[in-house]
């Protein structure tokens, strides 16, 4: 798990994980005005973020 | 604009980030070309979007949108005039020349194939423009937080310029470029809530163009005579002008974006960088050019009642400047505010980071190593790459207090990089493709560039800048100025160059191969056909000239 903090896309992709947590959360907790544009956006990002962890790169190119 | 908890959580996730990636980054560090040059090492995919990350700084960002505003759908001609076709032509022509000589840098490339005081004065040059250019950054940065947030101005800069000092310290050329990837898909996904919300609010496109006038939704259909069109120009000043001498000489000679395709693994990988980038670059519009022509539709009559308009500037009029910010304002709650202006931020800082370490590069190179202190050890070079660093950092901080307490100097700082800048493009153009280009008649033709770009702007006048030798020629927009200052500058230094080559020696043929076209072996294309640059080239030029037509 700590070796793939080398490569880019593990790293964009858990950046973009936690950001969607904190907008999924925030809009279980908070409604306000906001409609389910945080909701979408927050499950968008989510999604994006999995699937950069998800993706492989081939080891040998990061070197 | 008032945040919450979920907005700074989701700034301080982003700064926590950029900051990690400096220290994986660190590990790798070994020698002066890791930090400086990343060793040439990095995977295409990383040096594309790298590529256009580096021009994605605040100045696109928010002045594209205050663009789209102001001159409608004609501000995509920044990207399919202004960007694609120099991007096709630097990765098939230019590249195989940058990366193929080995050169670290563009001034670099400039010594092999010209000389020493060539490539000192374009050295010198370029470290002062992007050390400048990065306090400008950091300036505008803080302004903008102090004016959304009621952030303090102190404050915002040091935090920044810290972020960016130490993620750019410990992990140099390659820490700056994974962070601009990860600035990259946080401007591009931060964004794209809001262009499709305001675009559903402002009830489509098609009502879109419905609620403007036809000349802030056709991008060539008025160009045709400078009075009929918001942007004041008529369309052969803006081929020439954007489209050749000032896209050309950004896309292809500017070591800012040059440097990121020049860290790739091998020739091919390098020759495509600019190529794959230009396909993001194409969608780009989408992104920073499309709110601002909605913000402007939502201030029509008939969206008035959305209740969405962009602020008053202090001198009365519209601020456009202000569109995004306002659009960010309008539509984001909470949490999603946070993730747009952290959008906000990674432009600012990735503009900046972009500027040091382009800066530490060449003044370490091309300028310390040159002229002050050779034949050192690696681990000197790299040290001095690392002060360098620091010091680049600080001349931005005392650049963004410099243009607060004057700030024409902005403007003015601006002017004199386009006059450096505009002409560049004739020397390479001529030292790569015609082996008779001599080193006085490239260092001739720059000076003689620069001086036409600055008597041009001292002799015309538009929205009260220039005209400063006489007002003789009064244009309607400074944009159109801009185009003109651009295009009677590559022309001086064009001519200029040619003159002087003719009556000077040329360098013997056998000292510029791999330096000039027609001296260079040409390697016959074995790839498939999705690696081949030629076939890539092709489909995006014609999905842009397909672009240019659907949006006439």
């Amino acid at each position: 798990m700590l070796k793939r903090l080398n490569e880019l896309n593990f790293v964009i992709g858990l950046f973009f994980t936690i950001v969607s947590l904190v907008l999924i959360a925030d809009d279980i907790f908070n409604k306000e005005k906001s409609g389910d544009l945080k909701l979408y956006t927050g499950l968008s990002f989510l999604i994006f973020g999995l699937l950069m962890i998800i993706i492989k790169t081939n080891r040998s190119s990061e070197k | 604009m008032k945040l919450t908890l979920a907005d700074y959580l989701v700034i301080l996730v982003y700064f926590a980030f950029v900051i990690g990636v400096g220290f994986i980054i660190k590990r790798k560090i070994r020698s002066s070309n890791d930090f400086l040059s990343s060793d040439r090492h990095i995977p295409l995919w990383i040096t594309s979007l790298a590529f256009i990350s580096a021009n994605l700084g605040a100045q696109e960002v928010l002045g594209m949108v205050a663009s789209g505003a102001k001159y409608g759908i004609m501000t995509v001609h920044f990207y399919w005039v202004g960007a694609i076709f120099a991007m096709v032509f630097c990765g098939l022509f230019m590249m195989p020349f940058y990366y193929g000589s080995r050169a670290r840098s563009v001034p670099e490339y400039l010594k092999l194939r010209f000389d020493e005081k060539t490539r000192g004065l374009n050295a010198v040059s370029f470290a002062v423009m992007t050390v400048f250019s990065s306090g400008i950054s950091l300036y505008a940065l803080a302004k903008l937080l102090e004016i959304i947030l009621k952030w303090d101005f102190d404050v915002s800069i040091w935090v920044a310029a810290s972020v960016v000092m130490i993620y750019t310290f410990l992990g140099g050329l390659t820490s700056a470029v994974y962070n601009e990837v990860l600035q990259f898909f946080l401007i591009v996904l931060g964004l794209s809530p809001l262009v499709i919300v305001a675009l559903h609010d402002a009830g489509g496109w098609a009502n879109i163009k419905a609620q403007l006038q036809p000349q802030f939704t056709h991008a060539w259909k008025y160009m045709g005579h400078a009075d009929s069109n918001p942007m004041g120009l008529h369309f052969m000043s803006l081929i020439f002008g954007l489209g050749f001498a000032m896209s050309f000489g950004y896309w292809c000679t500017d070591f800012l974006v040059v440097q990121r395709a020049m860290i790739a693994k091998n020739i091919n990988a390098a020759q495509r960088t600019p190529i794959v980038a230009a396909l993001p670059k194409m969608l780009m519009p989408l992104i920073v050019v499309l709110p601002g022509v909605i913000a402007i539709a939502m201030m029509t009559p008939a969206l008035q009642s959305k209740g969405y308009s962009i602020p008053a500037a202090e001198t009365g009029g519209i601020d456009y400047t202000m569109t995004l910010p306002s659009l960010i304002a309008h539509y984001y709650p909470s949490g999603l505010l946070g993730v747009g202006v952290t959008a906000l931020i990674a432009s600012f800082m990735s503009g900046m980071a972009g500027n040091v370490t382009a800066f530490n590069s060449v003044f370490t190179f091309d300028i310390y190593q040159s002229y002050f202190v050779r034949n050192r050890s690696d681990r000197h070079y790299l040290w001095v790459g690392k002060i360098i660093t620091v010091a680049g950092i600080l001349f931005s901080i005392a650049t963004a207090y410099i243009a607060r307490s004057f700030n024409n100097i902005n403007d003015f700082l601006q002017l004199v990089f386009s006059f450096v800048n505009g002409p560049l493009f004739a020397t390479f153009l001529l030292g790569m493709f015609w082996k008779r280009t001599t080193g006085h008649g490239a260092f001739c033709g720059l000076l003689a560039g620069t001086a036409a770009a600055a008597i041009t702007h001292g002799l015309t006048i538009a929205e009260g800048k220039g005209g400063w030798i006489a007002p003789l020629y009064p244009i309607r927009s400074g944009m159109g100025q801009a185009f003109i200052v651009a295009g009677v500058s590559w022309t001086a230094n064009f001519i200029t160059t040619i003159v002087v080559s003719l009556v000077t020696k040329p360098k013997p043929e056998e000292e510029l191969r791999g330096l000039v076209f027609s001296l260079t072996p040409k390697q016959p294309t074995k790839h498939e056909w999705y690696l081949n640059p030629v076939l890539l080239s092709i489909l995006l030029l014609a999905a842009t000239i397909l672009l240019n037509i659907i949006f006439f």
